[in-house]
């Protein structure tokens, strides 16, 4: 049977096809100002690779901040839902999923079917990280790609002491003129986010195995953080981005058999 | 020659750990500077004050919703991380309500052999508080005799307030010396002193005080004074803050922080009934905000600071979302401003970030330099 | 919108309520008009004290006031300016910015000018209770002022020597109010307010009770209208007999299965203030089918309770109903103390775990299947441990939301986040 899963994030919009549990096609597009223009190109392109018409696809469940806003898709899930069921797929093992976005950061915690059993989203504090990144990418001149790999080859740890984005970045701008190596920074920058995201995650308790998922995830830089902040070993699938719509494409297989 | 206290400031688990080890006491952390540290000298325990580590940390996100100060945070995470491993007991006298979570759940998180809450009233302004406090005090030193299996006597509650009040005599006997023009010792050494007292055995404090008290007028600083200001607000022992804005052409000439002058500033008037003594003290000292009312005693108190002292400008600093000085903090600038003492506002955090408070403070010094226009 | 399984309506007694909240307020405002006396002060204030000066006198309290101003999202909007203003900071009791930024703007939430009172009368147990009452009678150019301590710890405690301190701080206060206000103090009108106060803080809890019905009689939304009384003038006749006529109703709906909702397939409860702009979440659960059946704060703030033989919380056996007669000043203090310092709210000032364990029995008495804590940054007060007590519920297996807001000001709540954070509740609650 042939399922979707949409994806409304911040930054983008994914789409994920599925033939029973087999994905069969992936989409996505900027999400830009107009939400449907996003979920029309994203679908188009994940039809296309599929060599599909939309009404071939037998039940397509949403997730993510623009939820109802899409005429063709059935129903929806909550992101942690969404990740939940994807995570189990992706490794059985894993009981706390993470997810980092652009703007957004959450996590749940599962059983080995994939149901939630708690869950936590982001308040203040962990918000705005994957944007984070990007800005101060941005601020050291740097490839968004590249800040990963460099802050590998970090020499030291810099401790930075701003509790809040808005005084890390005129902190980093204040390393930058002290002339501190870009790599340690860059560190300095992955290890301040994860700190909040894990300050965040531990109200669930971290059980393992822990997989982490979205966009940040691509970052091995601040996987490293995670590594070191949390203490255990943090997994990340293949294209961590798409996990929640490949979620939302399970449940929507589940449902379509309901 | 205020190494000592910076060494004891800076390795205080060493310390309690290593007097443990040689009396045998026991170690009681508490954490408000309402807790009448009289009875717990006449009990023979070392009490030490738990106060944060300024780093970033994130062990206490379970326990304490974000929006409670900073401090209360920093102090719990101490806990969690099992730096206070070797306490014997905790205990908190009554203060704010931030402070009381750290409480909470270090009793619900960290098995201790001795915890105690005790009901330290906010009515001090009505006569009823002096009564009632020392009822408080009757039924803590029956716990504390429980706990540690022997009664305390007059003779051990008199060892306490006396050892308590000479620190306190010759902690002011320091700050006596801050009146002078150039003061022979600068606000970090000062801020060192006090905060160490609160952490190692006083007698031991004492003697380090009387060193220091025969040295300091021979002793000449070889910096500028600039500047004379005075830092008043909540919890503050951010000694990285007080060097930077003493590096900068002034000087901290005297505080109202309860790492300071609020703690140690008035003494136990002796009185037969020794109870009743140590329960006037702690409820005549300068009052914490949230128990400053229906009057602000404490206004006229930090006026007569600043007037002794010669201060020109005062930094009015408060933890994050600390409720009690936020909610002084419009009237006590004013207070200051129509007394002509300029003030100048930081908010801080755990940890705060120093090159930008650098600039501001700097900002705010240049106002003191500003040439007059006839 | 789920499956209607009973039998719904609205309650006949709501225009009453409707109509007396509005005399409160006009009643308080016109006061001077007739000769009367009219105090501000908390909620939790000894309201049944002043009420020995005369049955003219009325009271404002600040934390319901401060909850009106939150619904007019305007008017709210322009108070938390003006106290911004004057220096006062973002994060403080955001009632406590609302009502002194009306003051500032001398303007009332209910139309006209800001009633200035003759006198402040209140207590203390919150950081914020006296400091409020300490600015506003600044703000109001120095309006006396009075403010009784009752920090003086849990329930259990709460010994003679310990009463006497509270005691003695109210019969100071009586002297107070005679001195202030130049009348003569009536006791017999004090003992009365006495009686009428437990009553209706007794009624209170047995309508509470009653909500552990399936399906619930009533919803917390509409609870919300309801309790209010006990924070407005929970010392009154008209109270008592109010509550009197509702308990009747909220019976009559037990006996007849009528349901606040009628599609009733979960229970939750929720936990401090709710940000009073934004109720529509309770009607977006209820499209679910979920109700929100109360809260320790609804039943408790107000609410006096206590444990039964069966050991469940049922409501407190009233002085009058223990035969106690009271016949002086000092006994009628002492016995609104000992009525008093039991309030359930008050012990979580005290202890995290006792909260917990309140909150606890709620979910297994009134058999609720979530819970949702509102992380409320209004109000440091309430949410004082809630984060120890998500912990108490995550051990004990409780589906728990917790949600970040504010009860007052608007602009720390997300509707839209919240109601995403809901949706993956729903999913826990398996209605979703
Ligand atoms: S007084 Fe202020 S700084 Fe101190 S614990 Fe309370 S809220 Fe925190
Ligand atoms: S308990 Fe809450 S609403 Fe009441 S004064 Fe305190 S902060 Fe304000």
């Amino acid at each position: 049977m042939i399922t979707a899963g949409i994806d409304f994030g911040a930054k983008n919009v994914k789409v994920v096809i599925l033939d029973d549990e087999k994905i069969v096609a992936r989409g996505s597009a900027l999400t830009g100002f107009d939400l449907k223009i996003a979920v029309k190109d994203a679908s188009e392109m994940a039809l296309k690779a599929a060599g599909l018409k939309l009404d071939e696809i037998t039940h397509i469940t949403e997730t993510g901040i623009g939820q109802g806003s899409v005429a063709f898709a059935a129903d929806s899930v909550s992101e942690v839902g969404a990740n939940a069921k994807a995570g189990v797929k992706l490794l059985p093992s894993a009981r706390t999923i993470i997810d980092v976005g652009a703007e957004e950061a959450r996590a749940v915690k599962c059983d080995e079917s994939g149901s939630m059993e708690d869950f936590v989203v982001n308040e203040r504090c962990a918000a705005g990280a994957g944007a984070f990144v990007e800005a101060m990418a941005r601020a050291l001149e740097v490839e968004l790609g590249q800040m990963g790999p460099m802050s590998l080859k970090a020499t030291e740890a810099v401790p930075m002491n701003a509790q809040c984005t808005v005084f890390a970045e005129s902190e980093v701008v204040s390393l930058i003129h002290a002339q501190t190596p870009k790599a340690n920074i860059a560190r300095a920058i992955h290890d301040a986010i994860a700190e909040r995201v894990i300050s965040m995650v531990r109200r669930l308790g971290i059980t393992e195995d822990v997989l982490l998922v979205g966009g940040l995830a691509y970052d091995v830089g601040y996987v490293d953080s995670m590594k070191r902040g949390l203490g255990v070993e943090v997994h990340v699938p293949e294209l961590p981005e798409y996990v929640s719509a490949y979620g939302a494409a399970l449940v929507a297989q589940e449902r379509a058999k309901e | 020659m205020f190494d000592k206290f910076k060494e004891w400031y800076e390795n205080r688990h060493d310390y309690a750990q290593a007097w443990k080890k040689q009396t045998g006491g026991k170690v009681l952390g508490y954490f408000c500077t309402y807790v009448p540290e009289e009875l717990l000298i006449a009990a023979d325990i070392l009490p030490l004050r738990i106060l944060g580590s300024h780093e970033a940390q994130d062990v206490t996100e379970p326990h304490i919703f974000g929006m409670f100060c900073p401090f209360c945070r920093d102090c719990l995470a101490q806990g969690l991380k099992g730096r206070f491993d070797y306490l014997n007991g905790i205990m908190i006298s009554q203060s704010c309500l931030h402070i009381r979570q750290t409480y909470n759940s270090w009793v619900k998180h960290i098995p201790q052999e001795f915890s105690y809450y005790m009901y330290m009233p906010h009515g001090v302004q009505t006569p009823h508080a002096y009564p009632y406090l020392r009822g408080e005090l009757e039924v803590f030193k029956k716990a504390l005799e429980k706990w540690i299996g022997r009664s305390i006597s007059d003779k051990d509650i008199d060892r306490g307030i006396e050892v308590m009040n000479k620190n306190r005599q010759l902690m002011k006997q320091v700050y006596e010396f801050r009146k002078q023009d150039n003061p022979p010792l600068t606000g970090l050494e000062a801020m060192y002193m006090v905060v160490s007292s609160q952490m190692v055995e006083k007698e031991e404090h004492n003697q380090a005080l009387e060193a220091v008290l025969k040295e300091l007028p021979n002793r000449k600083l070889d910096r500028n004074t600039g500047t004379r200001l005075m830092i008043i607000g909540s919890e503050d022992d951010d000694t990285e803050f007080v060097e930077m804005v003493e590096s900068l052409d002034s000087t901290l000439v005297v505080d109202e922080h309860c790492t300071g002058t609020r703690y140690f500033w008035n003494e136990v008037e002796p009185q037969k009934d020794r109870l009743a003594a140590i329960a006037a003290r702690y409820i005549d000292r300068p009052p914490c905000p949230s128990k400053d009312w229906p009057e602000r005693k404490r206004f006229p108190h930090i006026l007569q600071l600043a007037k002794d002292y010669n201060v020109e400008g005062a930094l009015v600093i408060q933890q994050k979302f600390c409720d009690p000085h936020e909610l002084d903090m419009p009237a006590l600038r004013q207070m200051l401003e129509e007394n002509g003492i300029p003030t100048y506002f930081l908010e801080f955090d755990v940890t705060v970030p120093i090159g930008q408070f650098k600039t501001r403070v700097e900002a705010f010094l240049e106002t003191f330099a500003l040439p007059d226009l006839f | 919108m789920t499956e209607m399984k009973y039998q719904t309506k609205p309650l006949d007694i709501w225009n009453e309520g409707k109509a007396l909240r509005q005399q409160y307020y006009e009643n308080y405002a016109k006061a001077h008009e007739k000769g009367g006396i009219r105090w501000a002060g908390g909620a939790w204030a000894y309201s049944a004290v002043p009420a020995g000066l005369g049955d003219d006198v009325w009271s404002l309290t600040g934390e319901p006031y401060g909850a009106s101003v939150a619904f007019n999202k305007e008017f709210a909007a322009r108070c938390q300016e003006a106290i911004e203003a004057k220096g006062f900071a973002r994060d403080l009791c955001a009632y406590l910015r609302n009502y002194l930024g009306s003051v500032v703007l001398d303007e009332y939430v209910f139309g006209g000018k800001f009633p200035k009172p003759d006198f402040m009368w209140t207590t203390h147990i919150c950081c914020s209770h006296a400091k409020w009452y300490q600015i506003a009678s600044d703000l109001e150019g120095g309006v006396p002022y009075f403010c009784i301590d009752v920090s003086t710890g849990l329930i259990e405690d709460f010994n003679e020597r310990r009463r006497e301190y509270v005691v003695n701080q109210l019969l100071d206060g009586i002297d107070w109010l005679e001195q202030t206000t130049g009348r003569d103090y009536d006791d017999q009108k004090l003992i009365q307010a006495v009686y009428n106060e437990c009553e209706a803080t007794s009624l209170w809890a047995e309508i509470c009770a009653l909500n552990r019905t399936i399906p619930a009689p009533l919803d917390e939304k509409t609870m919300y209208s309801l309790y209010v009384f006990g924070t407005i003038i929970k010392h009154r006749p008209e109270i008592v007999d109010f509550y009197r006529k509702l308990r009747d109703e909220v019976q009559e709906r037990v006996d007849n299965k009528i349901a606040a909702v009628g599609n009733e397939q979960r229970r939750v409860i929720t936990d401090t203030q709710p940000p009073w702009g934004f109720l529509e979440i309770f009607r977006y659960l209820e499209t679910f089918g979920v109700v929100s059946v109360g809260s320790l704060y609804t039943f408790s703030l107000i609410g006096a309770w206590e444990v039964k033989d069966d050991g469940t919380w049922g409501p407190r056996t009233t002085p009058q109903e223990q035969g106690i007669d009271i016949t002086t000043r000092k006994q009628a203090l002492e016995v609104l103390a000992d009525w008093t310092h039991a309030r359930p709210e008050w012990q979580h000032f005290y202890s995290a775990q006792k909260k917990s364990d309140m909150m606890l029995r709620i979910v297994r008495e009134w058999k609720v299947d979530g819970v949702m804590l509102h992380y409320n940054r209004g109000c440091e007060g309430l949410s004082l441990n809630i984060a120890e007590n998500r912990l108490a519920f995550k051990d004990a297996g409780i589906p728990v939301l917790p949600f970040e807001g504010n009860m007052g000001d608007e602009r720390e709540f997300d509707l839209e986040r919240t109601k995403k954070a809901v949706d993956s509740f729903l999913e826990l609650l398996g209605v979703k």
